[in-house]
């Protein structure tokens, strides 16, 4: 067992050194799935097969063909010849302050890598040893999390009790990386055309095909599936699920809306304007919200928010309004992902 | 009386299992995506009806199976469609259709 944890970590470590010398980028994508997949099975050995789903299916799955879509819209895959630079890219490239800036980065990037693997270097060296019984694993911190949840933070559900009030920060974290994400795509694939009657045929040929059998079974579908997933969100605290999974449902609701009706049908409800509103209210909501209860935690002062009584739906404090702010962030990340790619707009 | 119950469970629950299994094994048989469709779209629909009327039969009419009747019902019209928009794709991208299936033009149906 213990070699074949070895053999794991040094294909790992041989996996990232070829993703950063191969000069193909499509095999760096490869090279990178590969790298998930043996990521997952150490977690599978370290006995978190949840992480090892996620990574297996985010990780090796979702990424990859997020960058091979993005790889192909930007031009740098499906070429004849990849080498070949145009004109107007060979001469910015011959400039006398575009060479030196280059050598700069490239010390700069050389220095900060290594910077960084030491320090990495130096906390791993001061871990406790693998396998020890004093191990966080073993300590208390859990058993407390599993009999004063309910006491303490007025959940039901102890998941949600713990990843929304006892590591709140966490998932705000969490919450951020899918806005900065849905940002990142949104720079990469938007369709900035000046030129609106070409912008207008183009819109015309992502428009999806009117079809009367989806759109009667959408309309039945939507409303439900919108339902279910504000049921998931409200109940997070009670049930499991939550803000991700309710806010996961509620994303599909809207592109299955997309798909039936076309997207001037859906703009009148949802469009950029809205995304944005939505979400930076949502972050803005959670980070003021969780400054303050932190804020009175860490200097022993009274919070003044009721918990109420454990198994109402309005109860356990926060919970409820940070779980509803989660899954909306969620459900306009997914809806924002998909028309991106689908057509660079929303 | 309970053991009555069991067996008309255990029979539809068996009958909507082979409906999966026999689903299952056409779609790595068939070699052609509207086949494939077809029996793909039998699991979906008849075969997990039988089975959760056979849940149903065995739990008894509760909550559960106010859930298993909605879920039933999510199938029987989201699965439909998926089959019927697969099927369009492929008459829409697919150039020598009349190679693969009899083809009857609009006007002689």
């Amino acid at each position: 067992m213990e070699n074949f944890r070895l053999i794991l970590l040094i294909f790992l470590v041989l996996c990232a050194l070829f993703v950063s010398f191969s000069k193909n980028l499509l095999v760096s994508v490869v090279i990178f799935m590969s790298y998930s997949l043996i990521m997952s099975i150490i977690w599978v050995l370290l006995e978190s097969p949840d992480l090892a789903i996620t990574e297996a299916a985010v990780g090796a799955g979702v990424t990859s063909v997020l960058f091979f879509i993005t790889l192909k819209r930007i031009g740098a895959i499906g070429k004849e010849h990849p080498d070949e630079q145009d004109e107007t890219t060979k001469e910015i490239n011959s400039r006398p302050a575009v060479k030196q800036f280059g050598k700069f980065y490239k010390g700069a990037a050389v220095t900060l890598g290594a910077a960084i693997i030491f320090a990495l270097l130096l906390m791993v060296s001061n871990l406790p040893a693998f396998g020890d019984a004093d191990n966080p694993y073993n300590n208390e911190v859990s058993e407390r999390y599993l009999e004063k949840s309910i006491e303490e933070t007025g959940a039901v559900n102890a998941v949600t009790g713990m990843i929304l009030d006892y590591r709140a920060f966490d998932t705000f974290g969490e919450s951020c990386v899918l806005f900065i994400a849905a940002a990142c795509v949104l720079i990469l694939l938007r369709d900035d055309k000046t030129d609106t009657t070409a912008k207008a045929i183009q819109d015309e040929k992502f428009e999806p095909v009117s079809d009367t059998i989806l759109q009667t079974s959408a309309k039945i579908l939507f409303p439900a599936i919108l339902m279910f997933g504000i049921y998931i969100l409200v109940n997070g605290h009670l049930s499991p699920g939550g803000g991700f999974s309710g806010g996961a449902i509620m994303g599909a609701g809207l592109i299955l809306h997309v798909n039936a009706f076309g997207y001037k049908k859906t703009q009148r409800f949802f469009n950029e304007k809205t995304y944005k509103r939505v979400t930076v209210c949502a972050l803005s909501f959670y980070c003021i919200a969780k400054s303050y209860s932190f804020f009175t935690g860490a200097n022993h002062l009274e919070s003044h928010i009721p918990l109420g009584n454990a198994g109402d739906i309005i109860s356990s404090g926060l919970i409820l309004p940070l779980n509803i702010c989660v899954g909306l962030v969620v459900a306009c990340t997914m809806y924002a992902f998909y028309t991106l790619f689908k057509k660079g707009g929303m | 009386m309970e053991m009555f119950r069991f067996m008309i469970a255990a029979i539809f629950m068996f009958c909507g299992v082979f409906c999966m299994a026999s689903a299952v094994f056409g779609m790595f048989r068939f070699r052609y995506v509207l086949n494939r469709m077809h029996t793909a779209a039998t699991a979906d629909t008849f075969g997990l009806l039988l089975t959760m009327i056979g849940l149903i039969i065995w739990k008894g009419f509760g909550f559960e199976a106010l859930k298993m009747i909605i879920i039933v019902g999510f199938f029987w019209v989201s699965g439909p469609v998926s089959s019927h928009l697969i099927a369009r794709m492929e008459v829409s991208t697919n150039k020598k259709l009349e190679e693969e299936c009899e083809v009857k033009k609009y006007g002689e149906l």
